[in-house]
């Protein structure tokens, strides 16, 4: 079996199975999570036509939608430690925390589109069953709307998974991180590999997405 | 009260931040805007092409198209930039930073096109096509005036998101130092340690350029919006 393969690799191959694709797996996890409890609360409470409550709201919205992922990792990152020392975090948390600023500000201008579009005449029917606010939208409103959100929501999964590799930049060991190190030590070691490496940590990301943007295809289809 | 002074002392740094590196910004927010445009460019000629070819399932091109669109759809534009920049030397291809700026967003944003403009380009009823050949418009002349100009429009918003993504992805030239705003603010900040001041400008930088930008879109998608789409 090890004779097929070059040397080099099976090192290589582990440190980014067991510590790269690990972390990776583990803040895909954590920001799809964060992102929809925060995203689907912030986008149900934006559709309240009470003011103060959703105030902060679209500012949220806007601004971490706006900016570039990597621009909201550098202020968690750089900024915040800066501004109070108690807000350093280190580089997987902060990229937790960039990655849930940004994917629950798509998830909660999903969730808005989605819940204003079920018809009024189901809020009205509800009301006249005698649901209260809260009843109405986690009984009759919240599980028609989760319909149209959940094609969405594996679209974000796939664009999670491939933002994870931004935290690279700030030195958290996710997948791409493990692979520089393993092409730069190799480099080091006079033995040049960076082609197959990426290569493999495309093809990782491929495998892994493209059976997850059929699947967002397939569910656009049936539940819309 | 002292708040908001902490915040009005705040912004008076901010504000001399932005005088003090006046001309290291400008020219950064130069470079940001012209990748961008460059890439904008790039990928509305790659999506119209491609996109044609796909909607129309031209033999061979529009597989190949197909492959290319899924490749990149599918893995994250920073492991295509780092290939791109740090694998290719390997084998001989040595591109400039600058070269690998414009090309990689251009790359990225003509796959997302493709899609877009296919989509567009499949979705104009059959009705208007049939219409066309009432009128005798043969093949290329009914995708000019009557494909193109519908199915562009309904490929408008969903390419416009393209865009504005195009515009945020130049941000991660910074790992290949190229001097794009993102590069030049971390590298002044690096110096002079005024990491508060330098994130804020950064931010409200790209908050500008992003805002702005989606406002003129809006703007030409309700003046070009089709007569029959309800808004």
């Amino acid at each position: 079996m090890m004779s097929i393969f070059p040397d080099w690799i099976g090192p290589v191959a582990r440190y980014m199975l067991e510590v790269g694709i690990a972390n990776t797996l583990k803040l895909s996890a954590i920001a799809l999570v964060g992102s929809s409890l925060i995203g689907i609360t912030r986008g149900t409470l934006l559709t309240i036509r009470f003011l103060p409550l959703r105030a902060d709201i679209p500012a949220y919205i806007e601004i971490w939608r706006g900016l570039p992922i990597l621009v909201t990792l550098f202020i968690v990152f750089f900024m915040l430690p800066a501004v109070s020392p108690s807000l350093r975090f280190d580089a997987l948390t902060a990229g937790a925390i960039g990655l849930i600023l940004w994917g629950s500000a798509q998830v909660a201008e999903t969730t808005r589109g989605a819940v204003q579009s079920i018809p009024r005449e189901q809020h009205e029917a509800a009301s006249a069953l005698g649901f209260g606010w809260v009843g109405r939208h986690s009984f009759v409103i919240m599980p028609q709307a989760l319909r149209r959100l959940l094609p969405p929501l594996v679209g974000l999964l796939v664009n999670i998974i491939q933002n994870t590799t931004i935290v690279q930049v700030i030195g958290a060991p996710e997948l791409l991180e493990t692979a520089e190190r393993q092409a730069e030590r190799l480099t080091f070691e006079g033995d040049q590999h960076a082609i197959e490496i990426y290569g493999a940590v495309m093809a990782i990301f491929f495998l892994i997405s493209f059976p997850l943007t059929r699947l967002a295809a397939y569910l656009e289809k049936r539940l819309t | 009260m002292t708040a908001l002074f902490l915040l009005a002392s705040f912004l008076g740094d901010v504000w001399s931040f932005t005088q003090e590196n006046f001309d290291e910004l400008r020219a950064g927010v130069q470079r940001t805007l012209t990748i961008s445009a460059i890439a904008m460019a790039g990928a509305s000629v790659i999506g119209l092409t491609l996109g044609a070819a796909r909607a129309y399932r031209i033999p061979v091109v529009s597989q190949v198209a197909a492959v290319y669109v899924e490749v990149i759809r599918n893995t994250p534009i920073l492991v295509q930039i780092f290939m791109l920049y740090f694998a290719l030397p390997e084998v001989g291809i040595r591109l400039e930073a600058f070269t690998v700026a414009w090309l990689a967003v251009t790359i990225w944003g003509g796959a997302f096109n493709t899609e877009n403009f296919r989509a567009g380009f499949e979705a104009v009823p059959a009705r208007y096509r049939e219409a066309g050949s009432a009128l005798g418009f043969k093949g290329f002349a009914t995708f000019l005036n009557i494909i193109l100009p519908i199915g562009g429009r309904i490929a408008l918003p969903s390419s416009i998101n393209t865009y504005i993504s195009v515009v945020k992805n130049t941000s991660l030239m910074y790992v290949i130092a190229y001097p794009e705003i993102t590069t030049v603010i971390f590298g002044i900040q690096a110096l002079t340690l005024e990491t508060a001041e330098a994130f804020t400008v950064l931010a409200l930088t790209y908050l500008i350029i992003v805002w702005s930008l989606s406002a003129v879109i809006r703007l030409l998608e309700s003046h070009l919006a089709l007569p029959e789409t309800p808004r």
